[in-house]
């Protein structure tokens, strides 16, 4: 029979210090127990070949070529109370508000900086702020409609949240599919206990799109905007354009006529479209607003959503709000915009433009995780406590050269799951990304993404880096 | 609403997915014909080579080799060959790769569940002993999409540029076949008599060529005469794999898709040159010339398609 052994000094998400199950896990510990290892392994191997055989699919790049992979899948899932993801969607739910009502604030009046909440010199030197998008009204004064936020818990149990991406936030697709083969994989288990069902959440994202219309469209059209197959998240891009019914174009697909409208370019002519769903950067929409020499863009795209044409989700400029340095002031947005106490803590967050938090930082370069403020991907953080003093000192310098660019956080001892490995079940670090749509209502999904890192002691999560996932149960108490 | 990037894929994935299925076929049939065929009746691999349209590229890739194992290797498993089934199922793989939000989630199960046998087990299956079922499960598993599309797909304007792509090229098949193997019979009835008592044999593989052998045993009862054969392949609109059936439903997805005026004169000139070939299906040389024509006519059809619907000019 599998042993699954107790974490030592982290905080497990299923099994507690004495050994025994969390709440919410009983079920599922009672039936790991009662298996070998062998048979164990046997379902995880018929669950690789259904995500095979069913093409659920990433993107690497090696060599400059987009290889197309397996979807890695742990089939031991992570478990959360509903009690408790309920807390933690109401405080999802809050920041979202928060977010929302600040991009919208920069892009209009900026009373957040007539107030003396943020820093005037935070904006301007913001990489993510769009000029082009001042005076824009997008729907509801949403313009972060599709967020995915990534929370981790400590080892006291507390779950932070780590980052909000607002821009192209990618991974709900997996949720979706991990929860298919999970069905398969342990269908005794969801006949024994209530697990919260993810399925809804196309339908509520292709609500969502449509509400985006512009006034009068009564029936709209919906393109998903993606940067095409080479791209890392094609898969889910194809995904979602399927489940919401949406034309899934590339830029080279759109056209924008004299009228503003944006047409589709199809075998009948030029057909308009209402709603945009892009996954494609800023940056790249555009190439007479932004990037000129972007191929993966529509020409007059901008222009067409300032004259109300056509919305698009998330709202060009959204990502003003998704960046490592302004993530250090939600707390405080959140108390302005809402007039509320955060109901989820922020990870504490060191600004190195702050010449005292900078000193703070390069003096305790050993025990904190020092990231790039727009980088995505796990790519381009330094763990203290992991690098080479030489690595670290080469840091120093980068920070010293940029402090805009960069902030620190202590490191978090991120919890583990109980995860299936050659010779047996053993502890990997997780963390969580639950997807968040806002328009006129706000839906969270029933828990999100977990993402693992397989290798051991390893806190990079990232499918891009070695990282795999699993799926993650909101169990209702019987 | 089908978008023009996305109907170029489709067409061309049913195109692919087509000339998988139908390489498989000439493949399997040629090897059991080889077999049936005693040493004294001087035969060669290459006819397969000029049916599967891949002679000239093979000469270059293979420096005139003209032995069973290389040329079944280059029509099977060769990647480099665009034409090969390896290719033709990976090709078609990543047309429905990136066109899985209109076709039907099984359709695409099957044929990256084709594609992952093709590329784990087409080595193996070149050798003679494996050759027959490893094309059986291939052409199974390709009748199994088409029988997925046939069943559950929207008949809507992406099924129907499926329906054209695989038209074309089933047309373009079976007018190559016509055009090599039963020209060249129809040639070789001067040959020695100890020839001639094998043209049966010979007759029987071309129709199976095309799966077209009991059909055509249905329609014609009796033994087998070289021109009826021809005329069925060619003209009979009761074969779905006759080249007049082809185009017949090549017509009807046109009538149904956008610009009809613009892209039927097309099939019209097809039908034309297809009237003009029913009156050589006694001689091969002229046979063969007029199979050049029908040749020409699918290529016309396939120009106005990509022209109209891919590129748009309106």
């Amino acid at each position: 029979m599998v042993k699954v052994r107790a974490p030592g000094t982290h905080w497990d998400e299923l099994v507690t210090p004495e050994g025994g199950p969390r709440p919410g896990a009983e079920a599922l510990l009672d039936v790991l127990s009662g298996m070998t290892l062998a048979e164990l392994t046997e379902r995880q191997t018929l669950a690789e070949l259904d995500i095979v055989m069913s093409g659920v699919t990433f993107t690497v790049y090696h060599d400059g070529r987009g290889i197309d992979r397996a979807w890695p899948f742990d089939i031991i899932p992570r478990v959360i109370t509903a009690t408790e993801w309920r807390r933690i969607e109401q405080g999802l739910v809050q920041r979202m508000r928060a977010l929302n009502a600040f991009i919208d604030d920069l892009y209009h009046e900026q009373r957040v900086i007539a107030d003396g909440v943020f820093p005037a010199e935070l904006l301007e030197q913001s990489a993510n702020f769009r000029p082009q998008c001042r005076g824009v009204r997008p729907k509801f004064g949403v313009w972060a409609h599709i967020c995915g936020s990534d929370l981790v818990r400590d080892a006291d149990g507390t779950v932070y949240v780590l980052e909000d991406n607002l821009r192209v936030p990618s991974g709900v697709s997996y949720v979706l599919e991990n929860r298919a083969v999970s069905k398969r994989v342990f269908a005794d288990l969801f006949a024994r206990q209530s697990i919260l069902p993810v399925d809804r959440y196309t339908d509520e994202l292709a609500r969502l799109l449509a509400s985006l219309a512009p006034d009068g469209v009564r029936r709209p059209r919906v393109a998903v905007l993606t940067p095409g197959i080479h791209n890392s998240a094609y898969f889910e891009h194809s995904f979602l354009a399927q489940r919401i019914g949406a034309a899934l174009v590339e830029g080279s697909d759109l056209v924008v006529g004299d009228d503003d409208g944006v047409y589709m370019r199809t075998i009948a002519g030029l057909e308009r479209v209402d709603v945009i769903y892009r996954r494609v950067d800023d940056l790249f929409l555009d190439p007479e607003a932004f990037r000129a020499d972007s191929m993966l863009g529509v020409p007059g795209l901008m222009r067409a959503w300032r004259a109300g044409r056509v919305a698009i989700a998330n709202a060009p400029g959204a990502g003003v709000a998704d960046d490592k340095v302004v993530y250090a002031w939600v707390p405080d947005l959140i108390r302005y915009y809402t007039g509320e106490e955060p109901l989820l803590p922020n990870v504490p967050t060191y600004r190195c433009h702050l010449p005292e938090e900078r000193a703070y930082v390069l003096s305790h370069l050993d025990q904190l995780v020092v990231k790039p403020a727009n980088e995505s991907g796990g790519y381009g953080l330094l763990i203290g406590n992991r690098a080479t003093p030489e690595q670290r000192r080469e840091q120093a310098a980068v920070i010293e050269a940029d402090p805009r660019n960069w902030v620190a956080q202590p490191i978090l001892s991120l919890s583990t799951v109980p995860t299936l490995r050659e010779h047996g079940i053993e502890p990997r670090h997780v963390d969580l990304r639950p997807f968040i749509l806002s328009g006129a209502t706000t839906y969270v999904t029933a828990g999100g993404l977990t993402r693992v890192a397989l290798t051991e002691g390893s806190l990079i999560v990232n499918s891009s880096q070695g990282g795999g996932s699993k799926d993650t149960w909101i169990v209702e108490a019987p | 609403m089908l978008l023009s990037r996305v109907a170029d894929r489709l067409y061309w994935g049913a195109r692919y997915a087509e000339r998988a299925q139908s390489t498989a076929r000439i493949v399997r049939t040629y090897t059991e014909l080889m077999v049936d065929l005693p040493v004294s009746v001087l035969t060669s691999w290459e006819p397969l080579l000029a049916v599967a349209g891949s002679g000239v590229a093979f000469d270059l890739a293979c420096g005139g080799a003209t032995d069973e194992a290389s040329i079944v290797a280059y029509l099977l498993a060769d990647t480099t060959n665009p034409g090969s089934l390896a290719a033709s199922v990976a090709q078609a793989r990543e047309n429905l790769r990136t066109t899985r939000e209109i076709v039907p989630r099984e359709a695409w199960q099957t044929l990256n569940d084709l594609h992952h046998d093709v590329v784990a087990n087409v080595d193996g299956g070149c050798a003679r002993a494996n050759r027959a079922r490893f094309l059986n499960r291939v052409i199974g598993e390709c009748q199994q999409l088409n029988g997925v599309l046939a069943t559950v797909m929207l008949r809507d304007e992406a099924y129907d540029v499926w329906q054209l792509g695989e038209a074309v090229e089933r047309a373009d098949m079976t007018t190559r076949v016509v055009g090599v193997r039963a020209a060249a019979l129809l040639m070789s009835h001067g040959g020695d008599d100890a020839q001639r008592a094998y043209d049966d044999v010979q007759w029987m593989s071309v129709l199976r060529s095309v799966s077209a052998l009991q059909m055509y045993q249905r329609a014609h009862a009796g033994a087998i005469d070289a021109r009826d054969a021809v005329e069925f392949l060619l003209l009979d609109p009761r074969f779905p794999r006759s080249v007049a059936a082809c185009a017949q439903r090549i017509r009807h997805c046109l009538e149904r898709l956008p610009h009809p005026a613009r892209t039927l004169p097309a099939v019209s000139a097809l039908d034309a040159v297809l009237r003009d070939a029913a009156s050589h299906t006694h001689d091969g040389a002229a046979l063969d010339g007029a199979m050049d024509d029908v040749q020409t006519g699918l290529a016309a059809v396939n120009d106005i398609v990509q022209r109209t619907f891919v590129r748009g000019d309106h």
